[in-house]
């Protein structure tokens, strides 16, 4: 029998109110920092994640609301390129990108 | 230029009232955003990857000075102090806040500007060739009838729940610089054999994944009842199109699947049963709208300009730009500059808040105050005295944007893409700049000569690549971007569909594969002045197929 594949999740966002991409995190708060998401490795988790975010959506705090694949260890990283384009800003104007999370800044 | 009345203004101001009403209930939640998506969509309003982008609309591609000047004020106040020209002749900004779009929309409308219609299932910003009124060749000036078409378009009851978007672009000229057959309606101004002006209709063109090139329906509308002729062909679509399945909404897969023929039947009865109800503008409106556009006040200058020709001999670079940026005009001493938005390695219609200020300065000391967006994503200033070319030139060579590279290897489309856009498969804009950058040397673009490149980052086809001449389409293939190429697109008089070529190529060869594309054209065409389109259509996609993925 194959063995389930890992599977690590974050959910994101974005603001309502300005559009803003954002991470839940596990301080249960929306951070713009992809390195501030809470991940969740377990199938109980995800779906906490899930709901967390149905509740957050209805209660009007964000829109586009969703789960996303993350690569495994290390630094959290998405999968996908469009989530590693959204969580960083667009490739052809880094003076636009998104800086390192406060804690990450040396 | 068409300046507002008290009707304009009063409907402008209304909108922009009760769309704020309805954003300030989307903030407190009293409108869900199942709720408040389509009225967001009506207003230009998407969420895209990174935050709001507001989509605001360019009425056929015309600017005037003061509009541009407070174009570039919004970048600065609401945005990252930039702005994207689209190939729609409309303006993006793409970092806006939800809470801050009720004033941007209301220092929009003190220009006589919104971003209404620029979205929706509904009939959107009408465009026209960006050499209107100034072109030698045109049977007349196509902002007129555009004009026409904003009004009577605008929140019409009868097409704002159309089965799906719709757009309408017209040409005055038989040279086609709208890419006309490429839309829902295409409409060529035309002079009948009794000399009488009136309209060509195409119907059923697009893009998107099922590029089609509309089909002519109609040879000749006399000019009176061109709007019942269009409200024809708009209710037989109201009633027939899908509206079960997204991608078969549009009116080109509605004339596909009924044929034109019987399309064409359907329209041509319905056209009698509304022609003399007062749908068609009334002859008086006509000349009222008219006058707006009436020729300005030309000086009378005799050809050739000494300085001009001087300036030309004197400066090499200088003459090369001329011969790539300056249109004839039709008014003897002056040229039609067309502003590429295209530098090497930049970024294909970006503009930032300052290049902005600079083109809306040169617009009111060179060229009557007066700015054109082209559907290439360029900036065109129509009235410049050929003696002053030279200080233009100049000008623009301090803000960036001196490159002559029009209608050449660089000029090249591309849409947001993935950086930006929450549709998009692919990124378009890097690969636009690897190209730029693989032919920034000018004498090797100008031995290639007229080939227009167009990047696609998603089969919703923004950036036109089925009318390139190379397209280039930006497809996910397992998490990795892949792009496909096609040749032979067109979007001119003369337009036609691009040809698949084979597998798409990673991100890190498009721009090899290009490059051999470009090759094999200059290896195999019959001689220097034989362009890239016209060795195409004389030799097929086979050598070109080859040089890409050998013999098969």
């Amino acid at each position: 029998m194959a063995q389930a594949k890992e599977e690590m999740k974050i959910l994101t966002a974005n603001r309502l109110r300005n559009g803003e991409t954002v991470y839940y995190t596990a301080a249960g708060e929306w951070s713009p920092y992809v390195s501030q998401a809470k991940v969740a490795a377990t199938p109980e988790d995800i779906d906490a994640l899930t709901k967390i975010g149905a509740a957050a959506y209805a209660a009007n705090l964000v829109v586009d609301v969703n789960v996303i694949d993350i690569t495994p260890g290390g630094d959290v990283k998405p999968s996908h390129i469009r989530e590693i384009i959204r969580a960083s800003g667009p490739t052809v104007r880094s003076d636009l990108n998104k800086p390192a999370a406060p804690s990450q800044r040396s | 230029m068409y300046i507002y009345d008290k009707f304009d203004h009063t409907i402008t101001r209304e909108r922009v009232a009760e769309f704020s009403q309805q954003v300030a209930r989307r903030l407190t939640g009293e409108l869900s955003e199942d709720q408040f998506r389509p009225l967001r969509l009506m207003n230009g309003l998407y969420l895209q990857l990174h935050a709001y982008m507001l989509r605001v609309a360019i009425p056929y591609g015309t600017l005037s000075s003061k509009q541009l000047h407070m174009l570039a004020d919004i970048a600065k106040k609401y945005d990252r102090d930039y702005a994207h020209f689209t190939t729609r002749q409309n303006l993006q900004y793409n970092w806006i806040k939800l809470d801050q779009v009720p004033d941007l929309l209301a220092d929009l409308a003190s220009v006589e500007m919104h971003a209404n219609q620029t979205s929706g299932n509904c009939i959107r910003n009408v465009t026209a060739d960006q050499f209107a009124g100034v072109a030698g060749d045109e049977v007349e000036d196509p902002r007129i009838i555009s004009e026409i078409i904003r009004q009577w378009s605008t929140f019409h009851p009868e097409f704002l729940y159309l089965p799906r978007k719709f757009k309408i672009a017209v040409t005055g000229a038989p040279k086609d610089r709208a890419a006309i057959q490429f839309h829902d309606i295409g409409l060529q101004i035309v002079r009948n054999d009794a000399g009488e002006v009136g309209y060509a209709v195409y119907v059923g063109g697009g893009m998107g994944r099922t590029p089609i090139v509309g089909p002519l329906i109609r040879g000749f509308v006399p000019k009176a009842q061109i709007l019942s002729y269009l409200e024809a062909i708009l209710r037989v679509y109201n009633r027939y199109g899908r509206r079960d399945n997204i991608y078969k909404a549009r009116i080109k897969i509605l004339v596909r699947e009924t044929g034109q023929a019987e399309f064409t039947r359907q329209v041509e009865e319905e056209w009698p049963l509304i022609r003399d109800t007062g749908v068609d503008i009334p002859a008086g409106e006509e000349a009222r709208i008219r006058a707006f556009f009436a020729p300005p006040a030309y000086e009378t200058i005799a050809e050739p300009v000494v300085a001009f020709v001087e300036a030309k001999k004197k400066y090499p670079a200088f003459d090369r730009w001329v011969s790539t940026n300056v249109h004839p005009h039709k008014v003897k001493g002056y040229g039609a500059v067309t502003i590429s938005l295209k530098p090497i390695g930049g970024i294909p219609g970006d503009a930032s808040s300052t290049q902005m200020h600079a083109i809306a300065d040169l617009a009111d000391t060179y060229s009557l105050s007066e700015v054109r967006v082209t559907h290439v994503q360029n900036l065109v200033l129509p009235n410049v005295k050929q003696a002053d070319l030279f200080a233009v030139w100049q000008r623009l060579g301090e803000i960036g944007f001196a490159d002559a590279n029009i209608g050449l290897v660089t000029d090249i489309i591309a849409c947001p893409g993935l950086d930006y856009c929450a549709l998009a498969n692919a990124r378009s804009i890097p690969v636009s700049q690897r190209i730029s950058e693989r032919f920034a040397d000018l004498d090797r673009q100008h031995t290639v000569g007229p080939l227009q490149i167009k990047i696609s980052g998603c089969i919703n086809a923004c950036g036109h690549h089925h009318a390139g001449h190379i397209g280039i389409l930006g497809v996910d293939k397992a998490g990795v971007e892949f792009y496909q190429i096609t040749l032979g697109g067109a979007g001119d008089e003369k337009a036609s569909v691009g040809t698949l070529l084979g597998p798409g190529f990673p991100g890190d060869q498009i721009t090899d594969a290009v490059e051999r594309v470009v090759n094999t054209y200059l290896e195999l065409r019959s001689s220097p002045t034989e362009t890239f389109i016209e060795a195409y259509r004389r030799v097929g996609a086979a050598p070109f197929k080859e040089s890409l993925y050998g013999r098969r």
